[in-house]
């Protein structure tokens, strides 16, 4: 498998029949991973977008990302609109019927926006005959102390109040309404017949929207932009506040969208720019492809095999990671094109091979780490990189492709125009890189926190901040986790929580808290609730009766119902429309057997308050206390960190390889990775960009096309085809990735910049570390290799 | 050209006198921005076929408050403003109260614009001896109130409302004289 087949001299029929078989062979490879996959897709790509799916399975608590999930949920599938405006009534109406319209078309599942629409949620009607078993602690101790007779006075001026709805047999002494009051009140009621919230002197219309599917439904999304777009427009003083995910999801695809417009085409456009003003050729353009695309089939198929799931961000920077195959295929390419009939595939092949293998030892070293996440990359940069590598080698030198003069004058005066014209001291490059060095470890910084992975636009950041404060709400990512045997061990586990925190905030811990053991007592606290009421029933329901000048049967008939009166579980409880406000608070059975619920916490976040909430925590066994952002933050630090030390030893063994063939050229293949990952680390200690996870992995890239560049520089020291390849790749990851530097997304952001400045880095080093003359041990024995003369 | 108009205009002036309407009621109570005076009360409780009586005063100023001061049988003073129903130790029950409240306040103020959102309103006799009849439009209000009713003449005398379930509120204002200074 020496040379391409249409430059076969007839003597070297058999390599050239084995060369074909592989090439065939490698074909029907790919049409069975392409079988393969489809059957696995099927049913959709099982992807994972859970931040800690990327660490050691010890580092992963499920039912904590239950929890965070099921606190989150809320927010998912459901939209919640403010709407404030001088003409309210008539504003509220005209946007409520047209998001109408879109219930009416199956594009959403309701919408929610006059008082009659949440007319079922008087608890009065559901929560009867629980009352009896449910009291305050205030209630409890007017009790306890005098048997209930300071609650008669009041009872009565309930009784009598014009706006009251007395119901002396059912509920003489307002239990309810006591009990009730404990309870969250939604901060949303009602005024001229629309859902209204009062807030900072406020009032605002309440539209809530439940989705029919994904939030992510494109469909759905542009119908629901639209239909506000639109409101907007016709009331342009109305002032609307949207809140939910499907709001961040539509302004992530619209963002993605404006982006592949504009950065994705200008990257394009100038890609085929470059390779259609070098090649002056259609076809180099449509081989580009080829390897990339068989390449990422071929590591799709193999990682989802091996690891029958996938990350979404594997899949995100692994298919980043293939596009150093470009590399493969320009310098593949180049000598074809300038070479003609000369070319032969046997001369590129040690630089190819070599390059290929420095490449998988360094994502080897990635597979060796305990992250699951990093060893997936791995396996799909590792993959897809000797997926494309075959492609190169086996396909594209029979693909027809023309000699090119222009090509090849273009290569020539390339070369001249890029001879250094002095020669840079071995001195100062290391003094350089001293300073460097010092400069990343006194002024770099690292950057760990949530807003990396939060795409979302200001703007609607502000509005879904303003709406969560006017609404009063947490966001629920401070959290106690508990755990119980059965879910009556469980209520009384929160029970006693709760009283441990009751206790707390009157000692001045400035937060508060839900928590379902105060909607659901325990069945030992609801036996004596009965016990007390049935106290309160005695005298001081006579008294209340006499006053009242009611009928003394009255009472009799208020006794009768306290014998039928059930216990409120929690199954019963979260069926009723209060509890199905409380339900993000239940986890229910969890894999391990046993019963979970959250008390969700509110309020301040200093350490004092973090240090006495874990202290809390710790009184109850089977209670941790989490708190979702810190924690985020810690992870995606733990995975910077693992990801680091990971880049650290690939380096390693990188060197470790090229000095073993190098020997004393192995400097001049290291600087261009290395010193590019060196300015661009400098370049961010210099102005202050942290680092974070996303430009590490960036660096990945930096790194691997910098040893290719490293390797082809010194193999081909002379030929002006390897540097034109070099510009080439350089120029066209640049465009590729580099690009990325003018998303908006941070995590893009990040990854562009370093491959812009590092990409553009190895491509300015490469001239300076270029062996003299050409006459490297390499290229001389590449030419003794090449048998035969070449042809025209 | 302007005798015509003046003419047409004083044709039209008993007309227009003749068929009181609600702006018109709106108006002759509004004369009235502020007013004390004593209440009866009788809550009619269907299921028990007893009544709560009570008596007490009030004093009610437009677009602020009523307070109701209860006097038999228990002393109470409760006080409706637009934003809340406070009882006399200041706390605010029951919570949520407001919406109650606020209808109180529209009903004694004959602010039918507000009113009309909710209720079918039906006015009939003059001003000396009017009565209103509001009906809830909404099915949800229509499960607290079936209907009320409202009769006066320069002030509101009489306040009646009915709920499905046949219980009755029945309110009876009288010795009602207008405050000169605001509270």
């Amino acid at each position: 498998m020496s040379r391409a087949p249409e430059q076969r001299p007839a003597a070297d029929g058999k390599r050239h029949g084995a060369y074909r078989l592989a090439g065939w062979l490698w074909l029907s490879i790919l049409v069975a991973c392409a079988l393969w996959l489809g059957v696995m897709l099927r049913h959709g790509l099982p992807a994972d977008t859970d931040l800690t799916a990327l660490l050691p399975a010890d580092r992963q608590v499920p039912l904590i990302e239950a929890a965070d999930r099921q606190l989150g949920s809320g927010f998912e599938n459901r939209f919640l609109l403010l709407l404030g405006a001088d003409d309210r009534v008539a504003a509220t109406e005209a946007l409520g019927q047209s998001l109408q319209t879109l219930v009416d078309s199956d594009q959403l599942a309701a919408i929610d926006w006059r008082e009659l629409d949440l007319a079922d949620d008087d608890p009065h009607d559901w929560m009867g005959a629980w009352r009896y078993r449910l009291l305050t602690p205030a209630w409890q101790q007017a009790i306890h102390s005098d048997g209930g007779q300071s609650l008669v006075t009041p009872a009565l001026r309930r009784l009598f109040s014009p706006t009251a709805r007395p119901d002396p047999v059912a509920d003489p002494f307002g239990l309810l309404d006591a009990w009730l009051s404990r309870l969250p009140q939604s901060p949303i009621g009602a005024s001229d017949g629309l859902l209204t919230l009062e807030a900072d002197g406020q009032t605002f219309s309440v539209l809530i929207g439940k989705l029919t599917g994904s939030p992510y439904d494109l469909g759905m999304q542009a119908a629901l932009h639209q239909t506000l777009e639109r409101f907007q427009q016709t009331h342009p003083q109305a002032e609307l506040l949207r809140s939910g995910l499907v709001f961040h999801a539509a302004a992530g695809a619209r963002q993605a969208r404006h982006e592949m417009s504009t950065i994705g085409a200008a990257s394009l456009i100038g890609v085929l720019l470059i390779i259609g003003f070098v090649f002056r050729s259609p076809r180099v353009l449509a081989q580009l492809m080829v390897p990339l695309l068989a390449g990422s089939l071929f590591a799709l198929t193999l990682t989802l095999g091996l690891f029958g799931r996938l990350h979404v961000l594997t899949l995100a920077f692994g298919a980043s990671l293939i596009g150093i195959a470009i590399d493969y295929v320009l310098h593949l390419q180049s000598d074809r094109a300038i070479e003609g009939a000369g070319f032969r595939l046997r001369r590129l092949m040690p630089s190819l091979a070599f390059g290929l293998i420095s490449s998988v030892i360094a994502y080897a070293a990635q597979a060796l780490t305990p992250m699951p996440g990093l060893r997936q990359m791995a396996a799909f940069a590792a993959f897809g990189l000797v997926g494309a590598w075959l492609s190169v080698v086996l396909w594209l030198p029979r693909f027809r492709l023309h000699a090119s003069p222009f090509t090849a004058r273009l290569a020539e005066r390339w070369w001249r125009l890029c001879q250094p014209r002095w020669r840079l001291s071995p001195w100062l490059a290391l003094g350089a890189a001293v300073a460097m060095v010092a400069l990343c470890l006194g002024k770099l910084q690292s950057d760990d926190s949530l807003e990396l992975l939060n795409p979302s636009p200001a703007d609607l950041m502000q509005q879904e901040a303003r709406v969560q404060q006017l609404l009063d709400r947490d966001t629920g990512s401070r959290y106690l986790l508990v755990r119980a045997k059965t879910s009556e061990a469980l209520l009384s586990r929160l029970h006693a929580l709760d009283r441990t925190l009751d206790a707390a905030i009157a000692d001045g811990l400035g937060i508060d808290y839900q928590s379902l053991a105060r909607s659901v007592p325990p069945a030992a606290i609801q036996q004596a609730n009965l016990a007390r009421v049935r106290t309160l029933y005695g005298k001081p329901l006579e008294a209340l009766i006499a006053t009242a000048g009611l009928s003394p049967d009255v009472a009799e008939r208020a006794r009768e119902r306290l014998d039928e009166a059930p216990r409120l579980t929690l199954e019963a409880w979260l069926q009723t429309p209060l509890g199905e406000l409380q339900k993000r608070l239940w986890l229910g059975r969890t894999p391990a057997g046993d019963i979970a619920a959250t008390i969700v916490i509110s309020g301040a976040r200093d350490a004092a308050t973090t240090a006495r909430l874990e202290r809390i925590a710790a009184s109850q066994p089977q209670t941790v206390y989490v708190d979702r952002l810190s924690r985020i933050g810690r992870l995606l630090a733990e995975l910077r960190h693992h990801t680091a030390g990971w880049v650290a030893l690939a380096m390693a063994l990188m060197s470790v390889a090229l000095i073993w063939r190098y020997r004393r050229q192995a400097w001049r293949v290291l600087v261009p990775p290395f010193g590019a990952t060196l300015i661009v680390l400098s370049a961010f200690a210099l102005f202050g960009v942290p680092l974070n996870i996303f430009n590490q992995l960036g660096l990945l890239l930096v790194l691997g096309i910098g040893l290719d560049a490293g390797i082809f520089n010194v193999e081909h020291a002379r030929k002006p085809s390897a540097w034109l390849a070099i510009t080439l790749s350089s120029l066209t990851s640049v465009l590729a990735f580099g690009m990325l530097t003018f998303s908006a997304t941070p995590a893009l952001h990040y990854l562009g910049l370093t491959c812009l400045i590092g990409l553009a880095s190895v491509w300015l080093l490469v001239p300076w570390v270029r062996p003299l003359d050409g006459a490297t041990t390499m290229d001389r024995e590449n030419t003794l290799n090449r048998g035969e003369p070449r042809h025209g | 050209m302007f005798r015509t108009l003046l003419l047409t205009l004083l044709t039209c002036l008993p007309l227009s006198a003749q068929a009181f309407d609600l702006a018109d009621l709106q108006h002759q109570l509004a004369a009235t921005p502020a007013l004390k005076g004593k209440f009866e009360q009788q809550r009619h409780l269907a299921d028990l076929d007893s009544t709560l009586d009570s008596h007490g005063r009030f004093r009610f100023v437009q677009g602020k408050s009523v307070v109701w001061q209860l006097e038999s049988p228990v002393e109470e003073r409760i006080e409706l403003t637009p934003e809340a129903i406070t009882n006399g130790s200041g706390d605010a029950v029951p919570p949520g109260g407001e919406q109650v409240a606020r209808l109180f306040l529209q009903l004694l103020e004959g602010d039918w614009q507000s009113l009309e959102s909710r209720f079918a309103i039906a006015l009939s006799g003059s001003a000396d001896a009017w009565q209103v009849a509001l009906t809830p439009k909404a099915q949800a209000l229509r499960q607290r109130i079936d209907h009320i009713d409202l009769k006066g003449a320069r002030y509101i005398d009489h306040l009646e409302m009915h709920t499905p379930s046949g219980d009755r509120l029945e309110v009876r204002l009288f010795d009602q004289q207008p405050l000169n200074d605001t509270p």
